[in-house]
């Protein structure tokens, strides 16, 4: 079910805005994640979503229906909570089985339908136990199945794996990634990993401070942020940034004066700066001193000084001694410009919002 | 070895505790079996030289008291079904939804706590006499159908369970209605059962009310009905004890199979027994 939020806020108090003005569509079929730091709303925009919480002002609609006015009932999504929210009364057959109950579905056939979904997220030796029982991870995969269980055609995802292993976390990644795309269940699935938004999606909503800050594919989000909360949020190692001051003339005759003039900080991705000179790709040169130089396997990591400032290269191909002068070459792709308020002025592709 | 002794200290103290608080019972069920004369003999006797079993036969001679167990059972399970259906919706709605003068309402109710028993015995009687309730079931039953301490112990509890749980039942298509009774009461069946059974215990052992309330035998609960024994010729406080023993047997199985529950939910909600 297509999903689109139209000028939406919300306050839970009255007085303090959480959320403003959100407005995006997230198409039918899609896979849909919701990244961003802790406490930005991702979980109080799937409340309102699920219809849980209603908006304070704005509209919701499913496909081209209206639903800001109806409740959770009315509304039918399935959801797993951020702390799973199982039954601490019911067995986790019980528990599955309780969404099916509440749809008068008959008895055998529900309990058919929750082994098959138990043995889908793998806690069908668990049928018996209580929640109380079972290990976070375990309890999190009893709530997917449960929430899968009445087969919604929407399905929020309230960080879900947060608490697996890293192995579990990849395999029931690709799991949810499985089942989304066979039922094609339009899916909106949040997180404050970045590895696994960009693993699992379609498309990533980038949240920060109630606002959307960037909503497009992964390698949008990486190619062309937006701005420099996107810059600096998508990336490992981290873009590095500095101001425009730091630099003396070495952008002067590479970068448009105008642009320069507006630009306060700077961007560089780790890759984006090289050892040697890759020709046409290549926009501008600057020297830097070795701090650092580090060796792992195939990863060669050096800490530069640029004027006073660091910068973290990827790209080293020989290897350096501590202290020495590095020319290095500044690549046109993974270089950006921001502006005062921290929009991309420079750099990327400049069509793409 | 200080471990050893702190263990000791403790289990003496128990015992002590336990033996105190055993006195009465098995006083109770030495004197059931004494003659007449060893009732009453200084220094008092624990162990009677013949064992008098004829006085539970005599006992239960003396009254109607198949008539007063059925009365007593049946007010004690219709009073208690009632209290704890009212006091469960009433606390849902404290606890769960939202409605104009919630919080004015919920603290006047608390205020009705701050009032003793026995001031309430009067307005109650006159209330029911004008209603003509008067020495029928309803003057037994009608009046403790709602009791806020019960509405308060279970907000409480149901105000423990978490929001994302309701949250979770609602996406499950569950209404308040079905979330109610599915997932919030056996959630807080501990609780419950810990105040249906005070409950239970307070209307089995009623004495004062249905003292004033009716005044024919076919309305007499046992407690009532051990006053058969007094008269004024004086008290046959062997026959008194051993109607006492059945009196009070049905309780003591009660609390022996629910033990368990009784105390998790007494020490959950912090409330006094
Ligand atoms: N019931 C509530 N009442 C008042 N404020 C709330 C409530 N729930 C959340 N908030 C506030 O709203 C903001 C967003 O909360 P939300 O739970 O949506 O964040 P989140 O992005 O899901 O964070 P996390 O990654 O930690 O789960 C926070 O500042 C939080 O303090
Ligand atoms: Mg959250």
């Amino acid at each position: 079910m297509e999903v689109t939020f139209k000028d939406v806020s919300l306050s839970y108090d009255g007085s303090r805005e959480i959320l403003h003005r959100l407005n995006f569509t997230i198409p039918e079929g899609t896979l849909v994640s919701i990244l961003g730091p802790s406490g930005c709303g991702k979980s109080t925009t799937l409340m309102m979503i699920s219809g849980l919480l209603a908006p304070t002002s704005g509209h919701i609609f499913f496909g081209d229906e209206d639903v800001t006015k109806q409740d959770a009932l009315q509304r039918k999504v399935g959801m797993v909570f951020q702390n799973y929210a199982l039954y601490p009364h019911l067995k986790v057959l019980d528990n599955i089985m309780f969404p099916l109950k509440m749809a008068k579905v008959p008895k055998a056939e529900r309990r058919e339908k929750a082994i098959k979904l138990a043995k889908l997220v793998h806690v069908d030796d668990q049928l018996d136990k209580k929640p109380g029982s079972l290990s976070g991870g375990q309890q999190q995969r009893v709530a997917i199945a449960r929430a899968l269980a009445k087969e919604p055609s929407l399905l929020l995802l309230d960080e879900p794996l947060s608490n697996l292993d890293a192995r579990l976390r990849i395999e029931m990644r690709q799991e949810i990634r499985r089942i989304q795309q066979e039922t094609g269940v339009t899916t909106i699935f949040v997180t404050h990993d970045q590895d696994e938004a960009l693993h699992i999606s379609d498309h990533i909503m980038v949240l920060n401070s109630g606002k959307i800050q960037q909503f497009s594919s992964a390698e949008t989000l990486y190619d062309n942020p937006s701005n420099l909360f996107i810059a600096q949020f998508i990336g490992e190692p981290v873009i590095n940034t500095i101001d425009i001051e730091d630099f003396d003339d070495e952008l002067t005759d590479h970068v448009d004066a105008e642009i320069l003039k507006r630009a306060k900080k700077v961007g560089i991705r780790p890759e984006a700066l090289q050892d040697h000179d890759t020709g046409a790709d290549t926009l501008a040169t600057i020297t830097t001193k070795v701090k650092t130089f580090e060796k792992f396997g195939r990863e060669k990591n050096a800490l530069l000084d640029f004027h006073g400032k660091r910068l973290l290269t990827t790209e080293i191909e020989a290897e350096l001694a501590e202290g020495q002068e590095l020319p290095l070459y500044l690549q046109k792709s993974g270089f950006y410009l921001f502006d005062q308020e921290g929009t991309r002025i420079f750099g990327g592709d400049q069509d793409v919002e | 070895m200080k471990r050893k002794t702190a263990i000791i200290l403790r289990y003496v103290i128990l015992v002590l505790g336990a033996i105190i608080m055993l006195m009465p019972f098995l006083w109770m069920l030495s004197t059931s079996l004494k003659t007449q004369p060893e009732t009453v003999k200084i220094p008092p006797i624990w162990i009677p030289k013949h064992l008098m079993f004829s006085n539970y036969v005599n006992a239960l001679k003396e009254a109607p008291f198949l008539r007063y167990f059925i009365n007593s059972v049946f007010v004690t399970t219709v009073t208690t079904a009632g209290q704890l259906l009212t006091s469960i919706l009433a606390a849902f709605a404290f606890s769960r939804l939202n409605f104009y003068g919630k919080n004015i309402l919920f603290v006047i109710f608390l205020g009705t706590m701050m009032v003793p028993g026995e001031m309430l015995i009067i307005p109650n009687f006159v209330t029911l006499s004008q209603l003509h309730l008067v020495n029928t079931y309803g003057a037994l039953i009608i009046p403790w159908l709602a009791s806020f301490f019960t509405v308060f112990t279970l907000r409480q509890t149901f105000q423990s369970v978490p929001d994302q749980i309701y949250y979770a039942a609602k996406i499950d298509g569950a209404s308040d209605w079905h979330y109610l009774w599915h997932v919030l009461v056996p959630i807080s069946k501990s609780t419950i059962t810990a105040v249906t059974v005070l409950q239970v215990i307070g209307s089995w052992n009623a004495f004062m009310w249905p003292l004033i309330v009716t005044n024919t035998e076919n309305l007499r609960t046992l407690p009532v009905g051990l006053q058969a024994f007094t008269s004024d010729a004086g008290t046959n406080y062997a026959l008194l004890m051993a109607a006492s023993t059945f009196v009070i047997i049905p309780m003591v199985i009660l609390y022996v199979f629910l033990q368990k529950y009784i105390i998790a939910g007494i020490s959950k909600t912090g409330l006094k027994g």
